[in-house]
């Protein structure tokens, strides 16, 4: 196919989400099935483009004679895509019934639809300039869900949210006008477009760099700009789960690969101090986003600290700057997004049926809601790392690739890895031991019914997908060689 | 087709367990049958394996390094025989003592599944499957721990959770440092570390193989990783204590048994800073262990706190890396276990049928109790290592291993730390028989009771004289040792 067609799937929920939210006279039933048609279409546009599309560039537009704005599909978009286009109609139909009894449906599947195509564009993106362009929607489009409650507290979490990722947006600009300044304009190339310019090892580079590392570390919360994320967890779980665990941040974290695989260039930036301030930041981030996620008492905020914690293993693969690294990092980007996903879909549920949220209020309830608790353990063990379930392939990698790696930064990594790992198994297991095993008040579970199949079928296929990306995971951890190996 | 067994073997304990809950509400017989019919078939299983040559099936690669397959040889023999039939003895004592709980299917469902993951880690055949069963055992033997949902239970199995899955990533720290350095990460007598590789790395890989083992020690209650086994033991219920104690800790010896023998090799070891250090930490462990059971009032918890010391016994076998004292150690695993379930199943006895729980409760004991303390007095000598009780069969290859290792200072030390312990476990389990069966004169009699029914006693008594018997006809089971212990060098 022509890569002309890539347009298609990020246009196609742009436009209908801009239609539902235009709609005159609008019924829930036709809103949500607009979105999830729109939904559908464009995630099966998109696994036949993985699968068809020729790997060539179309331009859209010429900005100036350098910039254009141009799409390509290369293996590392196809990796994300193949991600979101999964999980994305899961959470469409997780939200049909999650946000059944809640208002502003128009507003919400409008721009939860809009946020798909979005988020298309920017693993369709050809070079920096566009992938900077739909980086920007992304944070506008979501901006209304996070605020979706209008409480007090959501708009502030969306003021946060929307400070952040403009400021770190801006940072990241910066780092964008030097390359282009520089020459490296060009569609992304693996190993990186700095070669041979005349500032190639001068701090100059490395301080840019670092501002693009950031500005793109804003939505990858690497820390100390990881505020943001937590505080957005107010935002019904159909988002914080889909966007605040997938889209969103692993935005970020494609971002950042692009900018250090695939502009700067490993070879230019290995054993800089850049690097070691970055991975350092990564390293830090780990444990902390880990020991405040067990200091954590509300669910969904304590899922959200491990995101934190979670992406800075992501962040700390792609810095080790060897394609072991990269190939970790992408496998836990793929891995860890179902794991978190199925996590947050289980809260959300509990919270759903129940009203409960802070982990102190889970006693017993895994007896009223098996399967929820069931898929919940799931996540809980494979975010942990344990084998057979995907996490632990994830994690097997990214540590041997920093033993591969063999500098003390790298070590140090490993061990805040496994560090963070085992605060994994304390902030996850109470909560699944407690819905379990913990007392409930006499008569207090009577009422409490499982979710609906809406729910339940995305929590199922999750578990279901969890474990066998792990007992099977030799086809992504094939498809994450070949991309670190430059294909 | 006999390569089909040993999934089986791993499957069968497991489904029937998970099938329990699935029973429903029915009568507490028909769950006790199958149990029952689970845990012989189980035993038969097993005994049928014993009798096979070693056998080898690969079940699934999950990538191109990360494998998980079985295969069986001596050492899973051992281990799972013991398994099987622990478990068989403490699950049929627990159909009397679990008669009154609420969640009997709950208990044998856990129970079931312990004893799968725990035949699944004996019949591991490389790190990663070992790995896998290791922290399935964990998840699995936890809800075991509690059974009674107090929040001191709760508190206790998260316990016992986190030290476990602290030990597992100090271990996986190794394993994967391990499968950059080894040829391979199936098990091979001797150890599959690659010289050529290895070269210029080794002060790395001797700290992380140390971190690993320190780990693994943490199911085995190896200090400083112990401290999850006196918290957990005394809120169980006392079967699952008994297997936890007598069984699940030699997980933890099993893997480093196949760490060190099996992957890194006790050449790489022998003689270097890694095997003091070890050796002087499960010297630590049997010395204190002992010194805090001799102190502890609570029954239950001096029997953990004895079973901290004894597993190290074991450990120190490992440690001192001869022929002799890897027999030994062999030895005292198979002897332990017995020794220890049958010392907490009369720990679970006293309490069901008395109540009590502190030793200086039992005054008089064995005039209540007669069956019973007798079983507990034979598996008291069998433990301080008096002859001919099989502990101190294990005890006498214990020492005779450590001097001949011939390392500075151990070679004395370990048999000297070996013999105060024994003292000192004489002095935390034969006051109870002296004060059980001789009262002083002005102190109250307990009644005579019934001793929970032949279903407790007998099954006490059944361990008891085997502690005795396997003491007695040790001769056989010191030759298979010695021969697997002397294959490893």
């Amino acid at each position: 196919m022509n890569s002309v067609f890539l347009l298609l799937p990020v246009c196609l929920p742009i436009a209908v989400g801009l239609g539902i939210f235009f709609l005159k006279r609008h019924s829930a039933g036709l809103i949500s099935g607009l979105a999830m048609g729109a939904t559908l279409a464009a995630s099966v546009l998109t696994w036949l483009l993985i699968f068809l599309c020729r790997q060539e560039s179309f331009v859209l537009l010429h900005l100036t004679d350098a910039l254009s704005f141009c799409f390509r599909f290369d293996s590392l978009g196809r990796f994300y895509a193949g991600i979101v286009a999964t999980l994305w109609p899961l959470t469409v139909l997780y939200a049909f019934s999650y946000m059944a009894h809640e208002g502003h449906k128009r507003v919400f599947y409008s721009f939860f639809t809009v946020a798909y195509g979005v988020t298309l564009g920017i693993c369709t993106a050809g070079n920096l300039i566009t992938l900077y362009c739909f980086y920007e929607m992304l944070t506008l489009s979501t901006v209304p869900l996070v605020m979706h409650n209008l409480t007090r507290q959501a708009v502030r979490a969306a003021r946060t949210y929307l400070a952040f990722s403009l400021g770190g947006a801006a940072f990241a600009f910066a780092s964008v006008i030097f390359l282009v300044t520089n020459g490296a304009v060009g569609e992304f190339s693996f190993g990186g477009l700095l070669a041979g310019h005349p500032y190639e090892r001068s701090a100059l580079t490395w301080v840019f760099f670092l501002l693009g590392f950031f500005g793109f570390g804003v939505k990858a919360a690497v820390f100390p700009l990881h505020i943001w994320l937590p505080k957005a967890s107010v935002a019904p779980t159909p988002v914080t789960a889909l966007l605040h665990a997938v889209a969103v941040v692993n935005s970020g974290i494609f971002a950042v690969m692009r900018l250090v695989w695939y502009c700067y260039g490993p070879t230019l930036l290995r054993g800089s101090w850049a690097q070691n301030i970055a991975l350092g930041f990564a390293i830090i981030t780990m444990v902390y986003g880990a020991v405040y996620a067990v200091k954590e008492g509300h669910w969904k905020r304590r899922l959200a600290y491990s995101t934190v914690s979670n992406l800075s293993y992501m962040l700390f693969g792609i810095l080790l700057l060897t394609p072991q690294g990269l190939e970790g990092s992408l496998l836990h980007m793929a891995f860890h997004s179902c794991m978190k996903i199925l996590a947050f879909f289980c809260a959300g549920a509990v919270f759903h049926q129940t009203g409960r949220e802070y982990n102190a209020s889970l006693g017993g309830l895994g007896r009223a809601m098996p399967v929820t608790f069931t898929c919940f353990t799931i996540s809980a063990v494979a975010l942990t790392g344990i084998p057979p379930f995907n996490g632990f392939v994830s994690k097997w990698y990214l540590l041997t690739a920093a033993a591969e790696c063999g500098t003390p930064m790298a070590y140090a990594g490993a061990g805040a890895l496994l560090l963070s790992a085992l605060l994994t198994a304390v902030y996850m297991m109470p909560n699944a031991v407690s819905g379990w095993f913990g007392r409930a008040e006499p008569g207090s579970l009577d009422t409490i019914r499982e979710a609906d199949w809406r729910m339940g079928l995305p929590h199922v296929v999750l578990s279901l997908g969890t474990l066998i990306t792990g007992l099977f995971a030799q086809p992504v951890v094939q498809a994450a060689a070949a991309i670190a190996a430059g294909g | 087709m006999n390569q089909w067994l040993l999934p089986i073997s791993v499957l069968l304990p497991m489904a029937v367990g998970a099938a329990l809950p699935l029973l429903g509400k029915k009568s507490h017989r028909t769950l006790h049958l199958v149990v029952l019919a689970a845990l012989l078939l189980q035993a038969v299983f097993v005994t049928w394996l014993l009798l096979l040559p070693q056998i080898e099936l690969p079940l699934f690669a999950m990538t191109d390094t990360l494998t998980v397959s079985l295969r069986m040889d001596g050492f899973s023999k051992l281990f799972m025989a013991v398994a099987a039939y622990g478990f068989l003895a403490a699950g049929i004592f627990a159909f009397r003592y679990m008669e009154h709980s609420q969640r009997q299917e709950s208990f044998f469902t856990f129970f079931l599944l312990s004893l799968g993951a725990m035949v699944g880690m004996a019949l591991s055949s490389n790190l990663i499957t070992m790995y896998l069963f290791f922290e399935c055992l964990t998840l699995l033997s936890m809800p075991l721990v509690l059974h009674d949902r107090t929040k001191e239970s709760i508190r206790a199995a998260l316990k016992y959770l986190f030290y476990s899955v602290a030990g597992a990533f100090l271990a996986l720290c190794a394993i994967f440092f391990l499968a950059r350095y080894c040829t391979t990460l199936d098990f091979q007598a001797g150890g599959s570390l690659d010289p050529a590789l290895a070269a210029g790395h080794e002060t790395l890989l001797r700290v992380v193989i140390f971190l690993g083992v320190v780990g693994f020690g943490a199911k085995a209650g190896l200090y400083p990783l112990h401290g999850w086994l006196p918290t957990a033991h005394p809120v169980a219920p006392a079967p699952a204590s008994a297997v936890l104690s007598g069984i699940i800790t030699k997980a933890g010896v099993l893997a480093i048994l196949r760490l060190i023998y099996f992957c890194v090799g006790p050449e790489f070891l022998i003689g270097t800073w890694v095997q003091q250090a070890l050796l002087g930490l499960s010297l630590l462990t049997v010395f204190m262990g002992s010194m805090m059971a001799y102190r502890e009032k609570q029954f239950k918890k001096r029997l953990a706190y004895s079973s901290v010391s004894q597993i190290s016994y074991v450990l120190t076998g490992l440690f001192f890396m001869t022929a002799q004292s890897v027999q030994g150690g062999l030895l005292h695993v198979v002897f332990h276990a017995c020794i220890k379930i049958c010392l907490f199943l009369v720990a679970g006895s006293l309490i069901f049928n008395t109540g009590k729980h502190s030793v200086e409760e039992y005054h008089g004991m064995g005039k209540a109790m007669p069956k019973t303390m007798i079983g507990f007095t034979m598996a008291s000598l069998a433990l301080v290592g008096i002859p001919p009780f099989n502990g101190f069969v294990s005890k006498w290859y214990l020492a005779l291993g450590a001097l001949r290792a011939e390392l500075p200072v151990f070679s004395w030390l370990g048999p000297v730390v070996l013999l105060i312990s024994a003292l000192l476990t004489a002095g935390y389990l034969l006051p109870i028989t002296i004060h059980g069966f001789f009262p002083g004169p002005k102190e109250s009699v307990p009644e005579k009771n019934n001793e929970g029914g032949p279903l407790m006693w007998v099954t006490i008594s059944v361990l008891a004289l085997l502690t005795l018997c396997s003491g007695l006809f040790a001769r056989p089971l010191a030759q298979a040792f010695g021969a697997m212990a002397e294959a490893l060098f």
